[in-house]
């Protein structure tokens, strides 16, 4: 089977104008593939390139060099790295989604919005998608009393748990989640942990960073090491995860 | 059948993102003060650090601007005074005449015809029920003496509407939907705050239901707070409807929380386009990365 | 060199109403393009008149070029043939051109006035002409001269119908009195200035040519005969005309004209067109 992923020789690097225009490389030559329903766990220090890489797959990083081949659910592929904006735009939320470490804007919108939001932006209706919204929060345990308040006042933890809200809602057939778990509490971080296995069960391919071990153990079937913006390692759970460090699954 | 079977016209076709159409198409669109030259253009720009061509002195305030925008997307345009950005947005309004261009909406005549071609009375028209403008200063889109009722009712008019009852039915309707109080309704606009006239504004803006909305800095000026809450209600209203919107604005902020898109602008030129969460975190032109850093502080 | 005592000697014989030819002639040729024009305000050569601006000197112009040998007179001024005004325009036009003046709408062919348009019928022998103050309906909500062209030219009366909705949503009601705005022929909204509400139905698809002569601000605009004249309003507010509540003129007993106040310790009414109201009580 195609993967629905396939990532060839993708570099990425920074330059600084206005610091000395110096470059600095992030990613260095990183080839891999995901298959469907496949769950990977990206590992390594922090800095080692592993937010970075998933910012390049979602294109709020422009790769320098490589391709990104992604199957559509039409059965197509596309090199994401030549897609024009407003293809991206299409595609983003329905092909492929990505829950980011934070929650970073719109400070003052409602927290069933912003999950009814993603619902949207994958094709649902706004009626669907508020109900979507309410079914997905109540898993992930945030109260309803929180549903109208502006994410701007919930905790970090909280404010975690509405970010796996909205990419469990509808998911694509491919999400990538930064950290989604390092902020709960225990309780909850199982409560996440279970959702995010489901995906797996559903078909739904995850390219996940991960610093918690157990995660990574309950969750991942394949590890993809990275060290200094380059994969070290790659393959199956069991073999990578008695290669890490303490320093690459600390928070 | 698996992909292996098909044809390669197949995985093509199969490969194609379906984007819309677009509902504003911009090319190549020009405005220059002064009289102009062939070496006008090289004596300006971000590479010269200017929009004013030293040798005859005219200004080169916006070249070679392209941009598509289609249903239910925003576009930001972003830039500092002096950018081109607001001249860009009135040549698209019929505000400005362009030197050059070739501008379309799909809401005239099917996209068929550019719209700098059109007599001044046709582009004015087009301001009735295609095309509406929110600008900074309120008092440019609003009359201040008429009440904001009466504000809303002058689109309406225009268009043709001749019950009374109904167009107070209408204005009060869209006064709710921007949250003026309705007992305003009859106030006359210049004892209204800034925010509030903002709030007018975008009411009037959106009574005739119009394809492309224009904002131009909707909330500079504002306080923080009020601010926000215009910003608010415009990104509501742009979720709700499935407008095509182009938003000018200096403030990334806005920016963020409105578009998708954006496009940067420096002394005239387009710099960088981008997706806008690509902008803020991966600008790729030392302007934007000076501008975003900027933003950053 | 010419001398001053050349210069100032018997002045020419006066010619047919006052005007000379050509000024005549291109009276009439505004006056043809506002026929053809309904509603359009049409400029022209505005010239001093015995009669000062502002006194009609607009309608008079009017009337002194379209008046022929045969025509019979009728001026009013408020209804009334008798007041000032009237009699002066009256006898201006009729000593410059030994026509007949009559106060009997019946008799005349010609009929200038200010503020009234009579009681009586008028058919399609008459030409109603009236003086002008302010021509132009939009003045009250724009000042710019070029604006005010490009309104009309492009049909762009938005900021009227604003302000009958400010009128509206301020009075309850909308509460222009003379010179009610009325879209002529559906194309160009027209000062009916000066006459009443009363009047404005009259010039709906009537039988006379109605002419409007402004002096001093030297346009002259046309109503044609069988013109539709609808008075500015909204569908669901519908236009009133003035009413005096039951009362009825204290002279001849009428309560379908436009009745007037009259001065005195109790409030009277009694008929604004005189001729009319004598015509009544002589029956």
């Amino acid at each position: 089977m195609n993967p629905i992923l396939d990532v060839r020789n993708v570099s990425k690097s920074f330059t600084l104008h206005n610091i000395d225009g110096r470059n600095v490389t992030a990613l260095d030559n990183v080839s891999f593939a995901v298959a469907p329903g496949e769950h990977v766990a990206l590992a390594g220090m922090s800095g080692a390139g592993k937010s970075t890489l998933l910012r390049v797959l979602y294109r709020t990083y422009t790769a320098a060099s490589g391709s990104i081949d992604l199957t559509l659910s039409s059965g197509g592929v596309v090199d994401l790295t030549k897609l024009s904006d407003r293809e991206v735009v299409a595609l983003r939320g329905r092909e492929l989604g990505y829950v980011s470490q934070f929650l970073r804007a719109q400070p003052r919108r409602a927290v069933i919005d912003l999950v009814a939001r993603a619902g949207v932006s994958r094709g649902m209706s706004r009626d669907e998608a508020r109900e979507a919204a309410a079914i997905s929060l109540q898993r992930l345990n945030i109260a309803e009393s929180l549903w109208d308040m502006h994410t701007a006042v919930l905790s970090g933890g909280e404010k975690q748990r509405v970010n796996i809200a909205a990419g469990l809602i509808s998911p694509p057939r491919i999400l990538l989640l930064d950290e989604p778990v390092s902020a709960l509490d225990p309780e909850n971080r199982e409560r996440a942990i279970d959702l995010i296995a489901d995906l797996s069960t559903a078909g739904v391919a995850v390219l996940a960073v991960f610093h918690d071990l157990d995660a990574i153990a309950r969750l991942a079937s394949r590890v993809i090491r990275m060290a200094r913006g380059s994969i070290v390692e790659d393959g199956p759970t069991a073999d990578i995860l008695p290669h890490l460090q303490p320093a690459e699954v600390q928070v | 059948m698996s992909t292996a079977e098909m044809s390669m016209a197949d995985m093509t076709s199969l490969a194609a993102i379906r984007v819309a159409e677009p509902v504003v198409r911009v090319r190549n669109l020009g405005k220059v003060y002064g009289p102009f030259d062939e070496g006008s253009l090289a004596r300006t720009g971000p590479g010269v650090g200017t929009a004013r061509d030293s040798r005859t002195g005219s200004i080169v305030a916006a070249w070679n601007v392209n941009f598509d925008v289609a249903a239910g997307e925003a576009l930001g345009i972003v830039g500092e005074s002096g950018s081109g950005k607001s001249t860009v947005l009135r040549c698209i309004a019929g505000d400005q005449a362009a030197t050059t261009g070739d501008v379309r909406f799909q809401c005239h005549d099917d996209g068929a015809s550019n719209i700098l071609d059109l007599d001044p009375a046709t582009r004015r028209r087009l301001r009735v029920d295609k095309v509406s403008v929110v600008y900074q200063d309120a008092a440019e889109g609003l009359a201040l003496g008429v009440t904001a009722g009466g504000n809303i009712a002058d689109p309406l008019t225009a268009a043709g509407w001749r019950n009374f009852g109904r167009i107070r039915e209408r204005a009060a309707e869209l006064l709710a939907r921007t949250e003026v109080p309705l007992d305003r309704m009859d106030d006359i606009v210049r004892n209204f705050s800034g925010g509030m006239r903002q709030r007018v504004q975008i009411a009037r803006a959106l009574a005739n239901n119009p394809p492309i909305l224009l904002l131009d800095e909707p909330t500079t000026g504002l306080d923080a707070s009020v601010a926000a809450g215009v910003l608010d209600l415009i990104r509501r209203l742009l979720e709700e409807l499935d407008l095509a919107v182009v938003v000018v604005s200096h403030d990334f902020a806005v920016i963020e929380m409105l578009t998708q898109r954006c496009i940067v602008m420096q002394h005239g030129r387009v710099v960088e386009d981008a997706l806008t969460d690509q902008l803020l975190e991966d600008p790729q032109h030392p302007y934007s990365q000076k501008l975003v850093a900027a933003a950053r502080a | 060199m010419t001398s001053i005592a050349e210069l100032t000697g018997p002045p020419q014989a006066t010619p047919f109403a006052l005007l000379d030819e050509e000024s005549k002639r291109e009276i009439r040729r505004a006056l043809l393009q506002a026929v053809a024009t309904p509603g359009y305000q049409v400029p022209f050569g505005s010239r001093e008149m015995p009669v000062a601006r502002g006194w009609g000197s607009g309608g008079l112009q009017i009337s002194l070029a379209i008046v022929g040998r045969h025509d019979v007179v009728k001026v009013i001024d408020q209804g009334d043939d008798e007041g000032v005004n009237a009699v002066n325009l009256r006898r201006l036009i009729s000593s410059s051109t030994n026509t007949e003046e009559t106060t009997e709408v019946n008799e005349a062919t010609i009929v200038q006035s200010r503020h009234r348009i009579p009681e009586d019928a008028m058919e399609e022998d008459h030409i109603l002409v009236l003086q002008v103050p302010v021509p132009e309906p939009l003045r009250g909500v724009e000042r710019d001269m070029k604006e005010l062209a490009r309104m009309h030219a492009e049909a762009d009366y938005s900021k009227m119908w604003v302000s009958l909705y400010e009128d509206k949503v301020r009075n309850g009601v909308i509460t222009q009195t003379t010179g009610y705005p009325c879209l002529v022929a559906g194309r160009y909204v027209t000062a009916t200035t000066p006459i009443p509400r009363w009047d404005i139905p009259r010039l709906h698809q009537s039988e006379f040519l109605t002419l409007f002569g402004a002096g001093r601000e030297k346009r002259v605009y046309a109503i044609p005969p069988h013109t539709d004249v609808e008075p500015l309003t909204f569908d669901d507010v519908p236009f009133e005309v003035e009413s005096a509540d039951g009362a009825s003129c204290r002279l001849c007993g009428s309560n379908e004209s436009f009745l007037v106040e009259s001065p005195g310790d109790t409030p009277t009414w009694a008929c604004s067109d005189t001729a009319f109201c004598r015509r009544r009580r002589t029956k």
